[in-house]
């Protein structure tokens, strides 16, 4: 995931400055991990040393100065490239989960236990993530992001179905090799 | 894909012999129902090719003389071959039976790559046995008895029964192939889904328009005199049976939507407002049914009456000495019309019966769905059996008039001199049809409370 | 029947249910309990007796042995003609397919329920109509099942199980027919309509994503209930 595009990006609508952002980043992706200050502010810094980002001036208002910043040219350019390009499916395969079953076997634990308590976890986290779907006046955005999440967990769990129900032979070959 | 392409009758028997024996119990029904009516229209056929095989007077041992000469043979022979119009009528609702369920194993042939013809081959198969079934078990039964009365038949008489014992098989596969062309075209043939194109305008304009013809004819050969009328009367006579069957189809569809329509905006009862939906829905389902029941009810009522009053002027004629055969030569014939009426109104209170149960059958699903939302058994009864009572009242209550008026303008035209009364008899006819015709749907009823469970819910 | 809302005696209660269909057996005793106002899921693999845990919960078969008893009172002890009353008045049912009448228009198979309770037409219609509004179907209100897409149907068939203001909506797999923005238009209206009017539901569902809609699990496993596992 690019902060850097995404800044690129909420900057595309207009001048900006950096808590106006992090607060737009959070309502626009609602599940997503809440952006930082610090991380907003040198993500700002490295996109004016690279040129695609440039300071427009300062605002006080009654309170604190605050830096607005603006995209440049070669910002939108960056930016529409990357909007264009493919995010690479799954380049590495990442499986805590899997990883977890085989240390289990193993280190002669239980893997079967460890999926269902994965398996509990795994619903609890979707019935929420429903909740927040389903409650009145939810927005699109937040139906879109959590079916997002919930249509991932929904592939762990049917992953984590089929290797409970094989997980003899998975022991057996574990064991051998 | 050419290798499939030639006749290989020996793969398509075998494959028509596993589908037939993988099926459920409803296949046999239709396979026994089928050979039932194939029997019996093999045995009117047979008859009628007997007695045609005939030539000049004949002194025949039975009949109290009916049979003895030609003309009187061929009046005979014409009632008969009327019988075959309900027996017609009995075969094509048992054809209907398990409809559903074949045409989707056939379309299921089609798309496992079977051509057109290899299915219609098969269908054909399929139906063909039990007709073949039916035809064998007939002719076994008929020849004996024929040898019996009648020590010498000519070659001709045995033409005639070879010929009839194999036409009907034959008919039978040809009419089972046909009647699939839909799910044939498409291997993807839900045909149930599709409503049946001819409505009632087109039918109804066809069929006026041959009634036109055929009524056309009838006026010429009165005038054209004797010959004609010999050689045209009976076919003309059959055909306009028929006409007037598929007219009576086309009314009674459409009276049936209409008063479908009309009841199901003002239904207060749940029962009522199902039945008068079905109607609405599928009003063709009640109507093909319903025809034979109006064709018997015209005839019926109308028989009474003329031997009400035939009889009375027999009578009369008796006691004045002007009567000039044995009196039971005339009873005979009544009483043989009588028995062919009663045989044919038996054959389409049954096709009404199996009319029921097969839909009965095939929704078993859905009702079991009712059943089990807590909709009542007796609610869904009731909506049965209003399904059947419903578009019949009206339409046997005008049929019985109909045959009530044919008695009353006999009578009329028997009453100058003899003192016949009105044959009100008649109208107790429509009376009786419309009762056993509601015993008739009354009979799926135990079907509905066996085949209504909830087992049906379970996902197959 | 009617129950009382005392929170010390579950609202629908299956004990040791075991049910056999011919040499296979459905259900090896099974228990699960349902509170009022509860949405609970029962999921696992097909074959794994669900439907026939629905069936058995809702008085629609009798087990071979266990009991059901519904707000305290026993399912078995009551006749056919209170069982169908039961599930006509208390329950409702939603199924894959199947529970609406192919020959009446959609808001006749909403008013089905209220006729056979008696009330006249207009009144039944009235009643119907604003049920169909609430699911986002009144458009369709003169439409048959076969002229609605699978969404409206299962909408209208929601309509038809809470037309009666139930007490449990028992729902066998009332999504698995469905595309997941149908799947997901259904869940959202049945789950925001009983959390609206307390209304129990009892959601037989082998997709996990529909099963997220419910407050809890009920895991089965070889016709019983197996325990879902602690949460983390």
């Amino acid at each position: 995931m690019s902060i850097r595009h995404i800044l690129l990006g909420l900057l595309a609508g207009g001048p900006s400055h950096g808590y106006d952002l992090k607060r737009r980043h959070d309502d626009r992706f609602p599940e997503a991990r809440p952006l930082a200050y610090g991380q907003v502010y040198t993500t700002l810094q490295r996109l004016v040393r690279d040129g695609l980002a440039e300071v427009e001036g300062t605002d006080s208002d009654g309170g604190p100065e605050r830096t607005r910043y603006r995209s440049t040219e070669a910002g939108t350019r960056e930016l529409a490239e990357w909007a264009g390009q493919i995010a690479p499916p799954a380049p590495f395969v990442t499986n805590e989960i899997f990883a977890k079953v085989v240390v289990s076997i193993l280190s002669g634990g239980d893997p079967d236990a460890y999926l269902r308590a994965q398996r509990a976890a795994h619903m609890t986290r979707m019935r929420e993530l429903t909740a927040v779907k389903t409650a009145k006046g939810a927005d699109l955005a937040s139906v879109l992001s959590a079916d997002y999440a919930l249509n991932h967990l929904d592939a762990d769990l049917r992953w984590m179905t089929t290797t409970a129900a094989r997980l003899t032979t998975l022991t057996a070959e574990v064991d051998s090799a | 894909m050419t290798t499939g392409t030639a006749a290989r009758p020996g793969a398509d028997l075998r494959m028509a012999w596993l589908l037939t024996r993988g099926s459920d119990r409803r296949e046999w029904w239709r396979i026994g129902l089928t050979a039932f009516g194939a029997a019996l229209a093999t045995g009117i056929g047979l008859a009628i090719a007997v007695l045609n095989s005939l030539d000049g007077y004949h002194s025949v041992s039975f009949g109290s003389g009916l049979l003895d000469s030609a003309s009187d043979r061929r009046n005979v022979s014409l009632v008969m071959g009327l019988l075959l119009v309900p027996v017609l009528g009995f075969l094509g609702q048992c054809a209907r039976v398990g409809a559903v369920h074949r045409d989707r194993r056939l379309a299921a042939l089609r798309l496992a790559g079977a051509g057109p013809w290899q299915v219609r081959r098969i269908a054909a198969l399929e139906s063909g046995p039990a007709c073949l079934a039916g035809s064998l078990t007939a002719t076994a039964l008929g020849v004996p008895l024929l040898l019996h009365l009648w020590a010498r038949p000519t070659v001709l008489t045995w033409t005639g029964i070879a010929l009839v014992a194999v036409a009907v098989p034959v008919l039978g596969a040809a009419v089972g192939a046909l009647s699939l062309r839909r799910v044939v075209a498409s291997p993807l043939g839900w045909v149930r889904r599709v409503r049946p194109v001819w409505g009632p305008g087109r039918t109804l304009r066809a069929v006026s328009g041959l009634l036109g013809v055929a009524g056309l004819l009838a006026g010429l050969s009165a005038f054209t005199g004797g010959p004609v009328r010999l050689t045209l009367g009976p076919p003309a006579l059959f055909v306009v049976v028929l006409l007037v069957g598929f007219a009576t189809v086309s009314l009674t569809g459409t009276a049936a939507r209409r008063l479908g329509g009309a009841l199901a905006s003002r239904a207060q009862s749940p029962a009522l407002l199902i039945a008068a939906e079905r109607l609405r829905d599928d009003p063709w389902a009640a109507a093909r049914t319903h025809a034979a029941v109006l064709l018997v009810t015209v005839v019926g009522a109308g028989f009474v009456g003329v031997r009400q009053v035939l009889l009375e002027t027999l009578h009369t004629m008796r006691r004045e000495g002007t009567l000039g055969t044995d009196m039971a030569y005339y009873t005979t014939g009544i009483d043989l019309t009588a028995a062919a009426i009663l045989v044919a109104l038996a054959l389409t209170v049954t096709g009404l019966a199996v009319g029921t149960v097969e839909s009965l059958a095939t929704r078993r699903r859905g009702l079991a769905a009712q059943v089990a939302a807590g909709v009542p058994h007796r609610v869904l009864a009731r909506a049965l059996l209003l399904e059947t009572a419903l578009p019949l009242a009206p339409a046997v209550a005008v049929a019985g008039l109909g045959g009530t008026a044919i008695g009353f303008w006999y009578a009329s035209l028997a009453a100058h001199g003899t003192g016949t009364g009105l044959p009100y008899a008649a109208l107790l006819v429509p009376v009786a049809v419309y009762a056993a015709c509601l015993l008739a749907a009354a009979t799926s009823l135990p079907l509905l409370r066996r085949s209504v469970r909830p087992a049906e819910l379970r996902h197959a | 029947m009617t129950i009382k809302g005392d929170p010390t005696v579950p609202l629908l209660e299956g004990l040791g249910l075991v049910k056999a269909y011919g040499p296979t057996k459905a259900l090896r005793g099974a228990s699960v309990r349902l509170d009022a106002g509860e949405i609970l899921a029962v999921t696992g693999t097909s074959g794994s007796g669900k439907s026939t845990l629905l069936h058995c919960l809702a008085g629609i078969v009798a087990p071979d042995a266990g009991s059901v008893s519904y707000g305290g009172e026993r399912l078995d002890h009551l006749s056919e003609k209170r069982l169908s009353e039961l599930r006509r008045t208390e329950f409702g049912v939603v199924f894959q397919f199947g529970q609406l009448i192919p020959e009446l228009t959609a808001i006749d198979n909403v008013a089905l329920p209220l006729l056979l309770a008696g009330l006249p037409r207009t009144d039944a219609h009235a009643r119907a109509g604003e049920w169909l509004e609430r699911f986002g179907v009144r458009g369709q209100a003169g439409l048959r099942p076969g002229e609605m897409s699978g969404g409206q149907a299962q909408r209208t068939a929601l309509a038809r199980a809470l037309v009666t203001g139930p007490r449990i909506v028992f729902a066998d797999e009332p999504t698995g027919a469905l595309d997941s923005l149908a799947s997901e238009q259904v869940m959202t209206a049945l789950v925001r309509t009983a959390r609206e009017s307390g209304t129990a539901v009892l959601l037989i569902t082998h997709d996990a994503q529909v099963a997220a809609y419910a407050d809890g699990e009920a895991r089965m496993a070889d016709g019983a209930v197996v325990p879902v596992g602690v949460t983390a």
